[in-house]
């Protein structure tokens, strides 16, 4: 008996140290082994009557917290990711969200042994997927594809979930907004536009997606910028949107730049940037137009975990999105569509989150 | 003649073993994703786009079509030998083709949808191929009202769908639209009857309620109806199946039900179910029998598949000549085209006409080949009604929950499948039929948001201010108040 008893001290003893050095809190755990295997070392009444088992019974949950404790300590030193990593996308598969996703995961795959699979999500505007990624854990094994029309997404839904449930680690494109005319019209230039709004006398219509979205949102900003009325009909989709201005149905359509590619009937009136886009450089910024305060009107796209995740492992995001970032396929990819690129990281792209959600509170009151 | 001999060309694209192996997988995988309840055309579509990513994009494309085409017509074999529709417009095949099934005709049911499958997205592609640029430019100038007068008039169709049966069906097409009111609200974004749950807030999925209705119903009343152990060995009958002369006499009506379906797939947001159910409509008021309808009049079966076949062609109009998606397929289809840096629209004929010819041959390629494959594969999904209901009602049961859950991978959907398969079983029981309450959920959403953008537009006199709008209001007005008018003096002839 004596014999096993000193196996089983050994196993503890042994277990206990390689966990302490894991969890890096030496004293404490092994002054408690000690106590407690003094203890039944002395007491060897107690030992033999009750003993076997509660002693086989310590020395499992030794073991197991020590395996335990050792994957932990791993997970955190360096090693991730050890198990493919779930990128969730808030829309059904083909979507644009879903393709770019896509394509982030192809070009990853080139810098990383890292496997990653696209989930789709779909369902409430992005509510259905941001629920589904706040349930999970912090453990940077489930990353999330998010735009802005999340953020007002969850205000225009009174949704109880805080965009800071995630940490925004990668802000990835940065799309601007841009208010788009039909050219074979009598109004295509932004003059045109604000000459026919005021004759109108604000029954000038506004095509674009639903109500409350990023796009309505931003062309009240431009009216009142402009000084004019207009209405906003809404459609379920931009495309429908789109057909409908093609069809003469309204005056603009508010969008990005990239939507006009490959469809020569679309002129971009004005866009909402501080300075004229390269790949469109005869398109005018509103504030060479003289409206203030429409120099940062963009959709935004990037990635964001669940809060909580490690530093470690979103260094090891930092630099597989940086990688990314500069790879020419995704340059030449999403460059040409008037896309802004860029890599803000968590830092940033955490406050750029809070400020748009406060300004769609905001907005909403 | 340049667009002949550019077609010419798009053929010989697709001389090669790559395009013909993309075409036939293509069109395997449809017609499979098609009789998957669950599996909608465009889900078909879309799963399968990943796997083109390193495909070059003529044969990415031609794959991605041929399921398109094959899935439309898919969702009609379960519609008929299993009454369970595999897409939401085969409600309307399942209508007369289940009834066939029961008479022991489930040939005729299976040959007649594939040949007006055929025929009609052969139509459908030679509009496309021929007119498109116009009929797009025509397309988009649809107002709000006239989808709002569209919608309507499909509700309409309730009247004749219902027969004697007309106020139930009436009832359950309320349901339907009350139905479509859960959910944000598509136009000012307030809540409606979300419970305040965020699964609500698209309101209750329309493929699990279909399948829920549907098949889920159908498995419920046979074991309520039948001893299963006591349950006869059915044994392997000769089918019977269609010969030339019975596809020669569907002629009018697969040619009526093409034309319309292309023209009702080219206006965006209105698509297969609307154009299947406004033929079907359509078929039996040039109908001599009209009485015949839904007792497994094979005429129903052809107006419901040619109109949903050939709304493909239509669907793809807008897509090629505007660049702009029509349906839910071809929204996936920009997607796919975008990966291989085409963007889909007018310029795209001048700088890769290679991509849209091989398109429109292998269109036309693939309607035969889903014809020569189809041929084959009706001698083996006609055995599907000799299996003993002990082995098919739990194999349905299983088919269903898994497709309810594949549509968003969600269990709420899989009880909101159980959900309506019960509600759908005891409105059956009362005579209440479930077709009306599917007509009333795929139209309700087109009829509220646009009767919402028309009035912000133009307010409430734009109605009848345009005029295809006023024409399409008197024609849902005289098409709801005939058919009730001449049952309601039947009725009181045979009261007298």
């Amino acid at each position: 008996m004596k014999y096993i008893m000193k196996i089983y001290c050994t196993i503890l003893s042994k277990s206990s140290i390689i966990q302490i050095r894991a969890n890096n809190c030496y004293t404490t755990v092994a002054k408690l082994d000690r106590v407690s295997i003094g203890h039944l070392v002395k007491n060897k009444e107690f030992f033999m009557k009750k003993s076997f088992v509660i002693f086989l019974l310590t020395a499992i949950v030794s073991i197991s917290l020590f395996a335990a404790g050792q994957s932990e300590g791993k997970g955190a030193a360096a090693e991730f990711p050890t198990k493919p990593i779930k990128l969730v996308v808030y829309t059904g598969p083909g979507g644009a969200g879903d393709i770019l996703s896509r394509k982030f995961t192809e070009i990853a795959g080139k810098y990383t042994d890292a496997t990653f699979v696209v989930e789709n999500k779909a369902g409430a505007g992005g509510i259905v997927a941001m629920e589904y990624v706040a349930a999970k854990k912090s453990d940077g094994y489930t990353l999330m594809y998010m735009t802005k029309s999340n953020i007002s997404k969850l205000v225009t839904t009174d949704s109880e979930l805080d965009p800071m449930t995630f940490d925004w680690i990668a802000q990835m494109q940065i799309d601007p907004e841009a208010v788009i005319t039909n050219n074979k019209t009598s109004v295509v230039t932004w003059e045109e536009v604000v000459a026919d709004a005021k004759a109108k006398g604000g029954d000038q219509l506004w095509l674009g997606p639903a109500a409350g979205g990023l796009d309505h949102v931003t062309a009240q900003a431009i009216w009142k910028a402009a000084g004019i009325e207009a209405k906003w009909v809404p459609f379920s989709s931009g495309g429908k949107a789109k057909a409908a201005l093609l069809g003469e149905q309204g005056v603009t359509y508010t969008g990005n730049p990239g939507e006009i590619i490959g469809k020569p009937d679309f002129s971009i009136a004005a866009i909402a940037t501080a300075e004229r886009l390269p790949q469109f450089p005869d398109v005018p910024t509103f504030k060479e137009l003289g409206l203030e305060g429409l120099e940062n009107e963009v959709m935004w796209r990037g990635f964001a975990v669940k809060a909580g995740t490690s530093d470690a492992i979103i260094a090891w995001y930092d630099d597989i999105f940086e990688k990314v970032t500069n790879d020419p396929d995704w340059i030449a990819t999403y460059a040409p569509q008037g896309n802004m690129l860029v890599h803000k990281t968590r830092e940033e792209f955490n406050k750029i989150v809070q400020a748009d959600y406060d300004a769609y509170k905001a907005a909403k009151q | 003649m340049e667009l002949l001999a550019n077609l010419f060309q798009g053929f010989g694209y697709l001389a090669g073993v790559q395009p013909i192996i993309a075409i036939v997988a293509g069109v395997i995988l449809g017609i499979l994703a098609g009789a998957m309840p669950g599996l909608s055309p465009s889900m078909g579509v879309a799963l399968l786009v990943p796997f083109t990513y390193g495909m070059s994009p003529q044969i990415a494309l031609i794959l991605l079509v041929s399921i398109y085409i094959a899935a439309n017509y898919g969702g009609s074999i379960t519609a008929v030998t299993i009454n369970t529709p595999g897409t939401p417009s085969a409600v309307v095949t399942s209508f007369d083709g289940y009834p066939l099934t029961q008479q022991g005709k489930a040939g005729i049911g299976l040959g007649i949808s594939l040949v007006s499958s055929t025929v009609g997205g052969i139509i459908g592609t030679i509009i496309l191929i021929f007119f498109s640029v116009p009929l797009a430019r025509m397309a988009v100038k649809l107002h709000p009202a006239e989808y709002f007068a569209l919608a309507i008039f499909g509700l309409t169709t309730v009247a004749s769908l219902g027969g004697k049966n007309w106020p139930k069906a009436f009832l359950a097409a309320m349901l339907g639209l009350l139905i479509n009111t859960i959910g944000i609200d598509p136009i000012s974004g307030v809540k409606r009857f979300t419970f305040g749950t965020y699964r609500l807030f698209d309101g209750f999925a329309l493929i699990p309620a279909l399948i829920g209705l549907f098949a889920l119903s159908e498995v419920f009343t046979r074991i309520e109806e039948s001893k299963l152990e006591k349950d006869a060995e059915t044994k392997y009958e000769k089918t019977q199946w269609p010969t030339l002369m019975d596809y020669w006499k569907l002629k009018f009506t697969i040619a009526r039900s093409s034309i319309l379906g292309t023209l009702i797939g080219i206006f965006p947001g209105a698509g297969a179910t609307i154009a299947a159910f406004l033929s079907y409509d359509l078929a039996k008021e040039f109908s001599k029998e009209p009485d015949t309808f839904g007792k497994g009049n094979p005429n129903g079966v052809a107006a419901a598949e040619a109109a949903n076949s050939s709304s493909v062609g239509g669907a793809l109009v807008p897509l090629l000549a505007l660049g702009i998606p029509g349906s839910a397929s071809t929204a996936v289809l920009v997607g796919a085209l975008m990966i291989h840096d085409l963007v889909p629209g007018p310029l795209l004929f001048v700088e890769r006409p290679d991509i849209i010819y091989s398109l429109f041959a292998a269109l036309l390629i693939a309607n035969i080949v889903m014809l020569g494959l189809g041929l084959f594969g009706a001698r083996l999904w006609v055995k599907v009604t000799v299996i003993p209901k002990k082995i098919l009602l739990p194999a349905i049961l299983a088919i269903s929950i898994i497709g309810s859950f594949s549509v968003n991978y969600s269990f709420f959907d899989v009880a909101t499948c159980i959900g309506f398969g019960i509600a759908g079983w005891i409105l059956k029981k009362y005579g209440y039929p479930g077709a009306p309450i599917v007509l009333g959920m795929v139209l309700g959403k087109l009829a509220e948001t646009n009767f919402r953008r028309a009035v912000i537009m133009g307010g409430y006199e734009i109605f009848f201010t345009r005029p295809i709008s006023l024409i399409l209001l008197i024609l849902a007005l005289l098409s709801f108040g005939i058919p009730l008018y001449q049952t309601s003096k039947a009725n009181k002839k045979t009261k007298a």
